[in-house]
């Protein structure tokens, strides 16, 4: 007999939150259920993009923090 | 997350025997995730890069210190120090309020940021900025559990620890912040592509 998964069920797959057990189940079920196999293409997408949001700090930002590390290091040398 | 070749633990090993090139490598290794992770707190650029400053520096005199736990996993640990910072100065902005403009920067920011507009220029740039103003825009709860999850790679379980709810309150404000920005992002028409992407 197939499982029936929630949405939050799927959340934790895409998130590698289920045991390999569940991993199985899920995948049974989703070859049975276009609407989970859509629920799962729709929030893996959504995690997909939000790993593209990922903003940078600025270049004077960086070169701030390596330079105070590099200062403390040079300071604990003396 | 990521595979490297050297663990962080071992370049936080390297960086307190004096290396910097260590630092150099977790610095450039986890500052975008660190920052998105305050930016998504503040909701200004300009406060994120004096907190990722902060937290770097807090992080940097631990270590020196030797006051870092070797057992700890460095990233989870530095998000934590990134969060509670973002988390403190959210809260303290919350009670002397500041004018917001409608791309998530202070109105005191306003000339800085113009010295950004090259980069807006393009289109996926301005396509990831409006996905972060979404995930700005999401009620609070959902941002936090969103930003947690993802961006510092809590799990549920740390995540309802750390809030105090259950594991399935948790589960169900990231639905909520998924369905949400799905909504959201129809409207907008930023394509979040269904099929080329493996788990």
């Amino acid at each position: 007999m197939i499982r029936t998964f929630t949405q939050d069920d799927v959340i934790r797959y895409v998130y590698n939150e289920t045991s390999e057990e569940e991993n199985k189940e899920i995948e049974k079920a989703m070859l049975c259920d276009p609407e989970l196999q859509m629920t799962f293409k729709e929030i893996r997408g959504i995690k997909n993009r939000l790993d593209e949001a990922v903003k940078s700090p600025s270049d004077k930002v960086t070169n701030n923090i390596l330079n105070y590390s590099k200062t403390l290091n040079l300071l604990s040398n003396k | 997350m990521e595979k490297y070749k050297i663990s962080d633990g071992k370049l936080v090993s390297l960086y307190k025997n004096g290396s910097e090139e260590a630092f150099e490598q977790l610095l450039y290794r986890h500052k975008s995730r660190i920052f998105t992770t305050i930016y998504l707190i503040v909701k200004d650029n300009y406060v994120a890069e004096d907190l990722l400053q902060e937290t770097f520096i807090k992080a940097i005199r631990t270590i020196k210190e030797g006051r870092y736990n070797e057992e700890g996993k460095f990233l989870p640990w530095i998000l934590r120090i990134a969060h509670n910072l973002a988390i403190d100065n959210f809260r303290k902005e919350k009670r002397y309020p500041t004018v917001i403009l409608e791309d998530g920067s202070s109105v005191f920011n306003t000339l800085r940021f113009a010295e950004d507009s090259v980069e807006s220029e393009h289109v996926k740039q301005d396509t990831h900025a409006k996905l972060r103003q979404l995930i700005e825009e999401l009620p609070e709860a959902q941002r936090e559990v969103l930003v947690m999850r993802h961006y510092m790679d809590m799990s549920f379980q740390d995540i309802s620890e750390s809030t105090g709810v259950s594991i399935n309150t948790a589960l169900g404000r990231m639905r909520y912040a998924l369905i949400n920005l799905r909504k959201k992002m129809k409207q907008y028409k930023i394509a979040y592509d269904q099929n080329i992407y493996p788990r």
